[in-house]
């Protein structure tokens, strides 16, 4: 697999201004995403994530270091061309609507004509905002639905990798949902995503590899499996067994050295059990 | 049409159709044509100074007006963007710097076009609507007949809007280069209107910089050349006073000091885009 985002000793300082002094919001990240991966940004906020993502956007200069996409220097044209970008809690023109946003990004993406037109038309289906809601002013639009346009958005330009900065930060569960669900069809169609967040469990749905960070700088990196398989223990999941033989079980296990760690009825987690409790046509 | 081009119209369309969605703008324009419209009814004088009145208060409101356009217009540009964050899901995309700042002053420009032309329309309205009334009342010999129309057709009034269209661009340009150095709109505007007045004495400030020689001071040398070479000579368009006046001003000299805003809102573009190159977003 070819490198998608490539970074090598990326360090950034801001001035303060007035005397004040500096803050140093990364220090030395070295980072590597291969194209097609689903990639997780996970830190605490403050951690320097939206800043290193807006440095490999051309958004932010590097104090040193070099930040490369596919290939090209980062905040070049031709790096930008390869990305689409989500920022954290977008403020799009308010005075725009669903598709005239679409069109616009798409627009300043160099695009226009049929091709944009029907590429609008498409994202459009794809982030469930066809027919009436497209034609909505985006101030009218609840929090899912921003995101989502947004995504339409970055991907007008039918970018190779796509940028989601906390995607779904302050999106209710459904919305949350649908926006991993998003994140998943990207993958299958071969786009590479990286994304931040500091909401853990949403991250392990769908990211393949993630890095940690904190205070700037890079503490682990790693696929999920690797970083998160207990590989000393082992777990079955079971259905049909009576008292009496959960009971032998336990004992066949304590017979052969094994130390039962936990056991009972496995509990469903809370999303899961509040998405099946909306009925389809409830959702927002 | 090139890429280029075509981004740059792009962030240009959507400058223009911000502003004209902003009830604001159009609450300027209403009260800009009704105060036009309203002039016809200063009839207490006589034809001539009933003319030189209507121009004067004309020029005036159209002036007015549109510097508060360019303004407010400038206080949207680069500052309000980054408070809304919306210039970060602009400029990540495959879009020149320069390119998303000239679309930003096209975008304003445009607007003070259309709103420029709106007015002018009026105003020539008002203008041929006093002919009439005038000629009704006391137009019974051929030569007065003919002075009212002189005066209501008279060809120097293009000069005069062109002349205040070129002054308000040049406000423009000095809008563009200040929010690219700024974080608050509020910045934007004092910075801009400080200038605009500042322009009003830069003649002074140059021939004094000029004569003053060895008797003034280094500070006051420095300061004297600064504004001397870096402020718009804003007297420029005192052309439209003398218009107004019924003075004749050459076409040459019109076309002079067009060519002398066009260069400086080029310098002042430039300046801007090279300052908003190196800046964090």
């Amino acid at each position: 697999m070819s490198t998608a985002v490539w970074t090598q000793s990326l360090r950034k300082e801001f001035q303060l201004g007035w005397g004040r002094g500096r803050v140093l919001a990364v220090e030395g990240l070295d980072l590597e995403v291969k194209r097609g991966e689903v990639f997780g940004l996970l830190g605490p906020n403050g951690s320097g994530k939206s800043t290193a993502m807006k440095m490999i956007l051309g958004l932010l200069r590097p104090t040193s270091g070099r930040a490369e996409v596919c290939g090209c220097r980062a905040g070049t044209l031709a790096a930008r061309r390869q990305i689409g970008f989500l920022p954290e809690n977008p403020y799009f023109p308010a005075f725009l609507n669903g598709t005239e946003l679409i069109r616009y990004y798409g627009r300043l993406s160099g695009m226009g004509g049929q091709e944009l037109e029907g590429k609008v038309q498409e994202l459009l289906a794809l982030v469930r905002l066809g027919g009436e809601a497209g034609r909505r002013p985006l101030r009218t639009y609840s929090k899912g639905m921003l995101q989502r346009a947004g995504l339409a958005g970055a991907l007008v330009s039918d970018p190779e990798i796509v940028m989601l900065d906390e995607p779904t930060a302050g999106v209710d569960p459904a919305g949350s949902r649908e926006i991993r669900d998003l994140i998943r069809e990207l993958k299958q169609r071969g786009k590479t995503v990286i994304f931040s967040s500091h909401l853990l469990e949403q991250v392990e749905d769908v990211a393949d590899r993630v890095i940690i960070l904190h205070r700037g700088q890079k503490l682990r990196e790693g696929r999920l499996d690797a970083l998160l398989t207990q590989t000393g223990e082992w777990q079955v999941r079971a259905k049909g067994l009576g008292a009496d033989q959960q009971k032998e079980l336990r004992v066949w296990l304590q017979q052969r050295g094994a130390e039962v760690i936990q056991e009972g009825a496995p509990r469903e987690r809370l999303e899961n059990y509040f998405l099946r409790s909306l009925s389809e046509k409830d959702r927002p | 049409m090139t890429e280029s081009w075509r981004r740059i119209r792009a962030v240009a369309a959507n400058t223009f159709l911000e502003a004209v969605r902003q009830k604001v703008f159009a609450v300027l324009l209403i009260f800009a044509l009704v105060l036009l419209g309203g002039a016809n009814y200063f009839s207490e004088f006589s034809y001539q100074e009933q003319f030189k009145f209507l121009k004067d208060w004309g020029y005036a409101t159209i002036s007015l007006t549109g510097l508060l356009v360019g303004l407010l217009g400038a206080a949207q540009l680069i500052p309000a963007e980054i408070e809304r964050r919306t210039i970060l899901t602009a400029l990540c995309r495959p879009l020149r710097r320069w390119e998303f700042l000239a679309g930003k002053y096209l975008g304003l420009v445009s607007l003070l076009g259309v709103m420029l032309g709106l007015m002018g329309a009026v105003f020539w309205g008002v203008l041929r609507w006093k002919e009439a009334q005038l000629i009704g009342t006391e137009g019974g010999e051929l030569t007065v007949v003919q002075a009212i129309q002189a005066e209501a057709r008279d060809p120097r009034l293009w000069q005069a809007f062109a002349l205040i269209a070129a002054k308000l661009f040049v406000v423009c340009g000095l809008a563009v280069l200040f929010s690219t150095l700024a974080t608050s709109t509020t910045f934007v505007v004092a910075m801009t209107l400080m200038v605009y007045l500042i322009g009003h004495l830069q003649s002074v400030a140059r021939e004094q910089w000029l004569e003053s020689g060895e008797r003034a001071g280094w500070a006051l040398q420095f300061f004297l050349a600064g504004v001397a070479l870096m402020v718009p000579d804003f007297n420029l368009y005192n052309l439209i006073d003398e218009i107004v006046a019924g003075n004749a001003v050459r076409w040459r000299t019109t076309i002079e000091v067009l060519a002398y805003s066009g260069m400086y809102v080029g310098v002042l573009l430039a300046a801007a885009a090279w300052l908003f190159e190196g800046r964090d977003l």
